[in-house]
This record gives C-alpha cells, sequence and structure tokens, in this order.
C-alpha cells in the first residue's frame, strides 16, 4: 500500500485546559479581560481556558507555517496538539507523515547519564529502533565534536556542550513533518553555523515545517505561508508576502 | 488504524470511543514494549550508576533484613530456624516486589510528564515501564530466593513452574494496582502518600513475616487480603506447600474486575491525564 502524501488537517480543532488547584474565582477576575492568553471560562466548576477555538488549516508537503502570536495564544498548544500529545476537545487532527516534534531539546535527556547513552535513550523515545540509533551513532557523534566527552557523563558538560548533545540527538531523526518552537540556535558561533545547516537541510527533507515565532524576519526566512493566532483564534493560513496586512489587521 | 505516519485525534465523545481510543494506547504500547523495556533498564542502570554493587545493594539490605528478622523472631515465635528463615525471605522478597510496584506507580505519569505533554507515546509504555523496572530488580532479589531454597533444602520440594504462575498473577494484579495509583496520583498529589502508609500496613497484615498458619485457617485478615492471596501464589509452591484453589479464584477475580475498573477509568479520563501534571 502506497502511503499518502504527507499533509496536515485541522478542522474546527478546540482545545480547552482544566485548570487544577486554583481559585477559579479570583483568577477569572483577574485574567478574563487581559489579551494576553487563552479565554477563561468554566464548567463543572472547575476552571478552563480555551487555548485554541475551532481552529481550521490544510497544510501539503511543501508547506512552511509560521506561526505567530503573543505569548500564550495558543502557538505551543498547537504544536503540542499536532505532535499528537494533545486531544482536541473538539473537531478533528490528521497528520500523515512521520512527525518529529522538535519543541523541547532536552527532553528524555538524564544528566547522570554519558553521552552515548543519551544520544540513545533520545534516538529510541523518538521511535527509532535499537538498530537504527547504532547505525546513525557515528554519525551523531561526529556532529556533536564532542569526541571522548561522550563517554563521560551529562552533567560534567558545560551548558554549550549540552546543548550540542541534545541538538544533535534531536535532529537524527527524519521526518516529514517537523514541529518547532522557535528555530533553534545552540551553542557557540561555529557549531550555530553547523546546527543552521543541518537543521535546513532537516526542513528541506521534511515535507512540512511548522515554526512558532516572534522574528518575524525569521518566519519571511524560513516560512511561506503564516498564521496569526490570538487568544486562540487562528487567522486563515495566508502567504508569507502578506505578513505585514496580516500584523496589522489586528 | 494508527500507523508511524499517519496520526488521527479527533474530540470525539462517547463511552465506546473512548473506549477504542484507549484500547489503541494499549495495542500502540504493547507493539512498543521494547521501548518501556530500555526505559526500565535505562532507570535501573542510572539509579546506581557509580555504586559497585548496583541493584545488589538493595538485595543486601534485604539479605541482611531477612537474617535480622528472620534469628530474632524464629526465637521470639519459637519456630525453627529452617522453618521460620525461608518463609520470611520469600515473604520480603515478594512482598518488596508487590509493595514496589505500587509505590513506584504513583510516579508512572507524573515522572513522563515531559514526554507525554510533546511526543505521541502511549501511556501505557510508562506503566510497563514500572513495572518492568520491578522485575529487574526481583531479578536480582533472586539470588536471595535461590540462596535460601537451596541452602534449606526446598529446591527438592519447590515447584517452580507453579510459582512463575503465581508469579503472573502477582504481577498482573499488581500491575492494575499500579496503573490506578499512577492515575489517581497524578490527579491528586496526596496519593503517594496514602499508598506509602496503605503499603506500609500491609506489610504487617500480610504474613510476610509471620505464619498464616498461626491464625485460623479462614482467618478474615488472609480471605480478604489481596496481597496475601498474591504473596501466597508465590511463596506456597516454592516452599512445598500447595496454594489453594480459592487463591487462584480470589486472584483471577481480582485481576478481571481490577483491570476492568482500571481500564475504564483509564478510557474515560485518558485525555484528561497529559493536563493533571
Amino acid at each position: 500500500m502506497k502511503a499518502p502524501p504527507v499533509s496536515i488537517s485541522c478542522q474546527g480543532l478546540t482545545l480547552r485546559f482544566p485548570v487544577y488547584g486554583v481559585d477559579a474565582k479570583s483568577l477569572k477576575k483577574h485574567l478574563a479581560k487581559i489579551t494576553v492568553g487563552g479565554r477563561l471560562g468554566s464548567s463543572h466548576g472547575a476552571t478552563e481556558v480555551t487555548a485554541i477555538s475551532g481552529l481550521d488549516m490544510e497544510l501539503k508537503a511543501g508547506d512552511r507555517l509560521g506561526l505567530v502570536g503573543h505569548n500564550g495564544s495558543g502557538k505551543t498548544t498547537l504544536l503540542r496538539a499536532l505532535s499528537g500529545a494533545y486531544e482536541p476537545d473538539e473537531g478533528t487532527i490528521e497528520v500523515y507523515g512521520r512527525i518529529a516534534p522538535l519543541l523541547d531539546l532536552n527532553l528524555g535527556i538524564d544528566p547522570s547519564a554519558s553521552g552515548y547513552e543519551n544520544i540513545r535513550l533520545r534516538g529510541r523515545i523518538a521511535g527509532l529502533t535499537s538498530k537504527e540509533v547504532d547505525e546513525r551513532m557515528d554519525e551523531i557523534a561526529a556532529f556533536t565534536g564532542l569526541g571522548p566527552f561522550l563517554d563521560m557523563p551529562v552533567k560534567t558538560y558545560s551548558a554549550g556542550m549540552q546543548a550540542r548533545l541534545a541538538f544533535a540527538a534531536a535532529t537524527s531523526v527524519e521526518a516529514d513533518v517537523l514541529l518547532m518552537d522557535e528555530w533553534i540556535a545552540v551553542g557557540d558561533a561555529e557549531f550555530q553555523k553547523l546546527a543552521h545547516k543541518r537543521l535546513l537541510k532537516l526542513v528541506e527533507r521534511a515535507g512540512i515545517l511548522v515554526l512558532a515565532s516572534h522574528d518575524l524576519d525569521l518566519l519571511r526566512l524560513y516560512c511561506n505561508k503564516v498564521m496569526r493566532m490570538e487568544g486562540g483564534i487562528a487567522s486563515p493560513v495566508t502567504d508569507i508576502r502578506k505578513l505585514d496586512e496580516l500584523m496589522a489587521a489586528a | 488504524m494508527e500507523t508511524a505516519t499517519h496520526m488521527l485525534r479527533t474530540g470525539r465523545r462517547g463511552p465506546l470511543f473512548e473506549f477504542q481510543m484507549a484500547a489503541r494506547d494499549l495495542r500502540a504500547s504493547v507493539g512498543r514494549l521494547d521501548l518501556a523495556w530500555s526505559l526500565a533498564w535505562h532507570d535501573v542502570s542510572s539509579r546506581y550508576r557509580g555504586s559497585i554493587l548496583g541493584p545488589f545493594w538493595i538485595t543486601l539490605s534485604m539479605g541482611l533484613m531477612v537474617m535480622g528478622i528472620g534469628v530474632v523472631f524464629a526465637n521470639l515465635f519459637g519456630i525453627a530456624l529452617h522453618d521460620y528463615l525461608p518463609l520470611v525471605a520469600l515473604g520480603i522478597v515478594f512482598f518488596g516486589a508487590i509493595s514496589g510496584m505500587i509505590n513506584e506507580g504513583c510516579d508512572t505519569f507524573v515522572h513522563a510528564s515531559g514526554m507525554l505533554s510533546q511526543t505521541s507515546l502511549p501511556m501505557f509504555t510508562f506503566v510497563w515501564r514500572t513495572i518492568f523496572r520491578n522485575i529487574i530488580n526481583l531479578g536480582h532479589h533472586l539470588v536471595i530466593v535461590v540462596g535460601v531454597l537451596i541452602y534449606y533444602g526446598f529446591w527438592r520440594v519447590a515447584n517452580a513452574p507453579v510459582a512463575v504462575i503465581g508469579l503472573l498473577f502477582l504481577v498482573l494484579n499488581a500491575g492494575w494496582l499500579s496503573m490506578l495509583a499512577g492515575i489517581a496520583s497524578a490527579r491528586f498529589r496526596d496519593i503517594p502518600q496514602i499508598v506509602g502508609s496503605v503499603m506500609q500496613f500491609a506489610i504487617y497484615v500480610t504474613p510476610v513475616m509471620w505464619q498464616a498458619s498461626r491464625l485460623s485457617r479462614h482467618h478474615i485478615i488472609l480471605d480478604v487480603n489481596p496481597f496475601y492471596h498474591m504473596l501466597e501464589a508465590v511463596r506456597a509452591p516454592l516452599m512445598g506447600a500447595q496454594v489453594a484453589p480459592h487463591t487462584y479464584l480470589f486472584l483471577a477475580i481480582m485481576a478481571a474486575v481490577g483491570w476492568g475498573v482500571t481500564f475504564s477509568i483509564f478510557a474515560t479520563i485518558r485525555r484528561r491525564i497529559v493536563h493533571y501534571l
């Protein structure tokens, strides 16, 4: 059976978060009218945040979607929903293709384990088999440039070295759908260049990129489409050339 | 059916649908049991990294406890050491496995919050991780069991195949207790303390360190004590005794009802769990 082409389809996507352990009333009073964040409401006595409401979106291979919006406008929530972690409360998300969420590079990093062990662990979490990790190990190890340090516990690394390791491990999986919360820039100047190249290659290979960022120039650079989110409500997906109009519209 | 390259998430509700989704999570986790196993091994090796004995440290401390309790209590109770010490040894090792699975079950989802909130890994994977980790630990502690059985000559009467069946019943039941503790702890942070207290209480009301035969045969704290039946199903055959048929019946019913209830709760609140964390 031939796999259908890479695509993302969201229809009427609505996500609500129950917020536990807060005084529902006072929180509501304080936040109801603030533009930052989603909308608060309550049902069954528990406070609920509507993080995304009624989002429709269709992406196909070749689409590089930039997400813009205030803090708390629902960008990260959307990325997490696309990664399969959050279930919609209403509507549907359908994704064809292997998904690689690069939302938190430090996911699954165990500071007391060695560099090699962490690469292995991260690869396994990303869905590689033991054998596939072995096949990629040399390439990943070489890319980190950490050499003999890979045998040492990660807690002995400097922050930059840790970032190199995490980046190399996280970007070792080829995927059809790449989810990113801010463009990843790690390490020193020299590594940043390498990382940038690797990331670009990954994006090229991936059918679809969804990138949330506050940096409009960056979005113009990497994306061909853009969607603006505000208080959980998304604009239609528009061409990146209309970014200025989109930003001015609000 | 969901595959590696197709993901469908819907806001559709309805009891039947929620159960289908929960079943899909279960199936996906079974397809990736090797991942749960890797995570479990990683947990064990990272907890004891740098120590010489590794998990055998726990084995050693259990061994010392067995010796201490065995020698002193055998005297207090007036029982011959070769009758009493194996009982305590097996009791402590296997009860340790039960309470390990349940106590650590409380952390199953809480510790996995990072992965659960940004990947589509099945939630059951983390349940298996906790169970496997405790099975690995138990594997180390079997040194005590084997040692004691050989030293006191019980290997001649021990019925290992029946004990393995008993162990399956033990894991089957500790499994749902572990998962239930995990779900409850994710939502209510008081649960781990409560579970800890209950397991502490259970070790004294269960014949771990005393002989069940000292009570009248059908004493209520034996009959309705799930831990007694779980322990007995493994310990009795290893000591050359028969397992009462009603113990198997009890364990089978408990597993069926327990998993039924746990799975139903999971199906109902599955989509909420990630938000609890």
